[in-house]
């Protein structure tokens, strides 16, 4: 949801969880994380050929079944195969987890580097800023929003985005700021090289791994923040099948089919799984590298 | 044959409590608990707009005349008697003795006079004096008579004074009350008003609670002589969201829960302890079509052809709809008027689904087949639009019509649909007054809201309702309405849906509470076992 | 002296930022469509009828008089009256904030309540199946929506068990208390799984540090350790992190008040934006803007308590 407003994530911090020696692969949870990652980019990327039904096909003689061999995860109110709509939804919530994120993440960094870079009275008037953003309830402020600009897809991206990059641009900040201290940025400015070549030769790659991290996080907030906005009714449109919309669907029927929300609300927690496993991964890794 | 179930059903409720010698008395006292989906607005009956505040509105504020427990007739309420003269232009009503207000001091005729008075101006009557606007002038005479005397003959003006906009409010207290203006005082008089109904404000919190007692001095008595109503107070419990509404009346908590989702009607019959209520409704969901050429953006809209309005009505199989959305308790549409609303027309049920006549229509509408895209408003995070538009899309998806949904939240909607900057939307529509003439007015008259936003203008109709509006002769006006539902389901202005009863779900313990088909809630007869 | 200085600086700064914000929501909820004279009347209202109700309202007057009377009431700090409700709004925050308060109060306690001793178990016995359990535990915590991990906990505890009331709030402040339970857990859950993470991690990197080691090898009981040495140091980024998403905890408010039927001022907040009740919402964020303000002053203040080296 709108955790991580402003939060240094967990991962980002050096986890210590693995042993010492040295070791150039993933750790084991992070290609587990990377496996669940992968089976929902095959169900994203073909769905017809894993989905058993036609996601949106209504079949009015087979209204909320159970699941059965015929229909594994059941069906919902009008029939619709649960099984097929939560693997088409893959689709959906891995674009919401890229779309919401990428523009964030880019801007974001660019913005922050440059911010902690610069320092002085731009840095104080972004702080400000930060201070404006993080008192009012993202949430509420997405919400206004999408109102805004009128519900579907592509404006939750503008909306997210339009918050969402402050966080980067805030974590870039402290990083690059940390990293100005070191040694080789002073020795940089000392041979006489261009601020520019400074920031994006020198700042940026060593203070990219905690970003890259946090991308991963962020994306299954993404999905998180879409399925809320699914649950209002202000996020994917119908008959568009998405977990959170799956879920807000199936909640009148949660005590009559449970069925209908509990799968995908599976796909929603293992997603979220997959990208913090393979984002801690990511991260021990790459400091095993450094 | 259908139409008299309907009366029979409605007729259920009220034979109850008749029918039933071997039941014990009723149990006086208590506190009902009843989870409402929204909270009321504005508590005065005159600036009242919304059905949250017009729900509950006769249990503050009497009228002169009640509707019945069926919501067909009406009854005697303040006023004991009444009469009409031949000409219809002189009413007289004669109010019951010692009749008093919450607070214990005396409802004359001239508070009566004052609340008919005020509701019916222009300027301070709120979006419901054209009800009685035909009434000319208000007299009293001696101690317990009101004369009302019309301007025009109104055949709806009975049924009018039994409205509740029509309801008594004291004159001195509202008068008394803070503010400069007249509305400022009718504000502040709101925020706790004392009325001369059954019930009074006792508490409210906004958007939470609100608790209302029973008002000691209220003039019906029951059966057994002692005075009504039963239950010592009603709390109002604010519950959105619908799964947590059914969780607590489960959960015993609650006693009354309203707007059960049509999905949950047969889980909740087969729960002991609860008694799930179907209460009959002037009640029809349809979906609005925009008539006009061009839509706000300037692109050519399909709908404006009679024959493509026409078709994508046969293509929608109301069967169907009733079945994916209220699971079968509902009927398909008969008119464009809930079927229970006097001088409705019943000619069968309308368009019934037909692909091929589907087809052919489009074909001579120059759309052989289909090929166009229809954008349909649905209200965000309502689960009912989102099934009847995902049905929708399905059934017009076999003329090759898309239906594209756009989930809007309310103000946005409203703000678009006033606008008319849409091409269709998901609409309900409840009957306030028993008569067709509110319905006709908003849904076919063109000069009031150009046919309820949709631009459809058919001149005879506009003349047929301006001439029923004083036909005192009942036949007549029948016949004038006969012919205006014909028109307008010919033209078919929007795509017809279905007649929805009120789904209330009670705890066994609650007997005798009503739903009138107008929407009101009726307490004064309901008890809660101990 | 010096500290008068820097607090006055906070405190202007804290103005501004409050400004800042009231100015800004004026703008976003000046350009949602529709307005509140549309919403009080409904769907059957005649246009002279919505005219006249919006003459009523001013909603119609110049969009630089709405500003500048709206300036003029920042500035005095009055709100005005919700045209929806009725009602001050003074008096509709409150009625609801105390609410609102107490239900973020209660989750950010019942977050540290699970996730401090969660996390050091997991630290302490870190890679085993313990670890693994509470990290599982977290995940999914973390990745459920909140308004279905609240009807999972309405469903179970409340209808199912009957060990909780239904949703709603109580009478007083002890049946407040357990009213406000389960909403408070539903809210903690996410976020305790995030301050678990975090103090995790740091745990991890203190227990691993050279001086812990020292201690323990000079013969300190393991406990002791634990207790003195390493609970301090992780002390200050998890007050940290539980400041930071008092914002957020205030948005899962909004969500979780809708389902639980609990009248606090997240719901307050969105039936406000949704009825276009300006006067509402403007009030609502200047409130919350302070809130969070002063807790994330006060935050600063801890931090330099508890860890002499962040100055600010």
């Amino acid at each position: 949801m709108s955790d991580e407003a402003v939060a240094p994530p967990a991962a980002l911090r050096p986890a210590a969880t693995a042993p010492r020696r040295k070791q150039l692969r993933l750790p084991a949870t992070g290609l587990l994380g990377g496996a669940i990652l992968l089976l929902f980019l095959l169900c994203a990327l073909a769905p017809w050929l894993i989905a058993p039904y036609d996601p949106l096909a209504f079949d009015y003689m087979a209204i909320m079944q159970p699941p059965s061999w015929e229909h594994p995860f059941g069906t919902d109110n009008f029939g619709r195969d649960v099984l097929s709509r939560t693997i088409w939804a893959a689709q959906v919530d891995l674009q919401i987890a890229v779309f919401a994120t990428l523009f964030p993440a880019i801007f974001g960094t660019l913005a922050g580097c440059l911010i902690g870079y610069a320092g002085g009275w731009v840095d104080a008037l972004f702080r400000r800023l930060v201070d404006v953003i993080v008192t009012i309830p993202f949430v509420v402020l997405v919400i206004a929003i999408v109102a805004v600009l009128g519900p579907g897809l592509l404006n939750m991206y503008i909306a997210i985005s339009a918050v969402g990059w402050i966080i980067y641009a805030r974590l870039m900040r402290s990083e690059i700021i940390a990293q100005k201290k070191r040694d080789y940025a002073a020795a940089g400015r000392v041979m006489g090289y261009g601020r520019l070549r400074i920031i994006f030769r020198h700042l940026l790659p060593n203070a990219a791994s905690p970003l890259l991290v946090y991308w991963m996080t962020d994306m299954s907030l993404a999905i998180l923040l879409g399925s809320s906005l699914g649950y209002l009714g202000l996020g994917a449109q119908p008959p568009t099948a998405e977990w959170g919309v799956l879920i807000a669907d199936g909640k009148n029927f949660m005590t009559t089919a449970w069925w209908m929300s509990i799968f995908p609300g599976t796909a929603i927690v293992l997603g979220g799984m997959g990208f913090s496993l393979f984002g801690d991964g990511l991260a021990t890794w790459l400091r095993r590298r450094a | 044959m259908k139409r008299r179930d309907l009366l029979l059903a409605s007729l259920l409720p009220t034979m109850a409590a008749f029918a039933a010698p071997a039941r014990a008395a009723p149990h006086r006292g208590g506190t009902l608990i009843f989870a409402r989906a929204m909270d009321s607005l504005f508590l005065d009956p005159v600036h009242t707009a919304q059905n949250a505040d017009i729900w509950i509105s006769l249990n503050l504020y009497d009228t002169l005349l009640q509707p019945s427990a069926d919501g067909k007739g009406l009854q005697p309420g303040l006023a004991a008697e009444h009469s009409v003269s031949e000409d219809g232009k002189i009413l007289t009503f004669r109010l019951r003795p010692d009749l008093k207000f919450a607070d214990g001091s005396p409802i004359t005729v001239r508070d009566v006079k004052w609340s008919l008075d005020r509701a019916r101006s222009k300027e301070e009557g709120g979006e419901f004096a054209f009800l009685l606007s035909a009434i000319g002038s208000i007299e009293t005479q001696g101690e317990d008579t009101v004369i009302i005397n019309m301007a025009q003959s109104d055949p709806a003006i009975l049924q009018a004074l039994a409205t509740f906009n029509a309801g008594v409010v004291p004159e001195k207290l509202l008068m008394a009350a803070a503010g400069d203006t007249l509305l400022e005082k009718s504000k502040s008089f709101a925020e706790k008003p004392v009325g001369s109904g059954p019930f009074v404000v006792e508490s409210w919190r906004r958007n939470s609670e609100m608790v209302l007692k029973r008002n000691p001095y209220y003039w019906k008595e029951a059966d057994d002589g002692q005075k009504l109503p039963y239950l010592d107070a009603i709390r109002f419990v604010i519950i959105p969201d619908d799964a947590t509404r059914i969780l607590k009346l489960k959960a015993g908590e609650v006693d009354v829960t309203e707007f059960v989702p049509y999905a949950r009607v047969a889980e909740l019959r087969n729960t002991p302890g609860i008694t799930m209520t179907l209460f009959p409704a002037a009640q029809v969901h349809y979906f609005t079509m925009n008539n006009r050429p061009t839509l706000k953006d300037g692109t050519k809209n399909p709908l404006a052809d009679q024959r493509v309005r026409q078709a994508l009505n046969y293509a929608t199989n109301k069967e169907a709809l009733i079945q994916v959305v209220t699971h079968g308790v509902a009927k398909p549409a008969r008119s464009y008027m809930p079927i229970a609303t006097p001088m409705a027309y019943d000619g069968g049920p309308l368009y019934p689904y037909d692909l091929a006549k589907a087809k052919a229509l489009l074909a001579e509408a120059g759309y052989p087949n289909g090929g166009f895209e229809v954008t349909c408003m649905a209200l965000a995070g309502n689960a009912d639009d989102a099934a009847k538009l995902q049905t929708l899309q399905q059934m017009w998806s076999q003329v090759g019509v898309k239906l594209k949904i756009e989930q809007l939240e309310s103000a946005t909607r409203l703000a678009r649909f006033n606008a008319t900057d849409f091409q269709m939307r998901t609409s309900l529509w409840t009957n306030d007054l028993n008569d067709p003439k509110q319905i006709t007015s908003i849904f076919a008259y063109y000069p009031a809201r150009q046919s309820n936003r949709t631009g459809w203008n058919d001149p005879r109709v506009n003349e047929l309702f301006e001439q029923s509006e004083h036909e005192m002769d009942s036949e007549k006006r029948t016949a004038m309405y006969k012919e205006i539902q014909q028109r307008y389901y010919e033209a078919a202005p929007i795509i017809f849906g279905m007649d929805v009863p009120y789904p209330i779900a009670m705890s066994s313990k609650v007997h005798d509470f009503v739903q009138i088909p107008l929407g009101n809630n009726i307490f004064i007869n309901a008890y809660k076992d101990a | 002296m010096h500290i008068v200085g820097i607090l006055g600086r906070r405190l202007l700064q804290i103005a501004a930022t409050v400004l800042v914000v009231a100015v800004l929501v004026f703008g976003l909820m000046r350009l949602l469509p529709g307005d509140a004279a549309l919403v009080l009347l409904g769907e059957r209202a005649s246009d002279e009828a919505i005219a006249r109700m919006r003459d009523q309202l001013g909603v119609n007057q110049p969009i630089l008089a709405q500003f500048w009377d709206f300036l003029l009431r920042m500035v005095t700090l009055r709100f005005g009256d919700s045209v929806t409700l009725r009602v001050p709004v003074s008096s509709l925050i409150a009625e609801r904030l105390p609410v609102t308060l107490l239900l973020t109060g209660m989750a950010a306690v019942l977050a540290l309540l699970i996730a401090v001793p969660l996390a050091f178990w997991s630290a302490v016995r870190r890679g085993s199946w313990v670890d693994a359990a509470i990290r599982v535990f977290a995940q999914v915590s973390v990745s459920m929506p909140v308004f279905y991990i609240g009807l999972v906990l309405l469903i179970t505890l409340a209808a199912g068990l009957r060990w909780f009331p239904v949703g709603g709030i109580g009478t007083g402040f002890l049946e407040d208390l357990y009213y406000l339970f389960l909403p408070a857990l539903t809210l903690a859950l996410s976020l305790s799984a995030i301050l678990l993470r975090n103090l995790r991690e740091s745990l991890i990197e203190v227990l691993d540090a050279e001086y812990v080691g020292f201690a323990t090898a000079k013969g300190l009981p393991r406990g002791l350790v634990l207790r003195r040495h390493v609970l301090r140091n992780a002390w200050v980024s998890t007050v940290t992190l539980l400041g930071l998403h008092i914002g957020s905890l205030v948005g899962g408010a909004v969500i979780t008040e809708t389902v639980f039927a609990i009248p606090g001022i997240g719901r307050l907040m969105i039936d406000s934006i949704f009825s276009r009740d300006y006067a509402v919402v403007q009030g609502l964020t200047v409130v919350l803007a302070v809130l969070v303000s002063v807790v994330f002053l006060a935050l600063d203040a801890v931090q330099a308590a508890l860890d002499p080296r962040v100055g600010t």
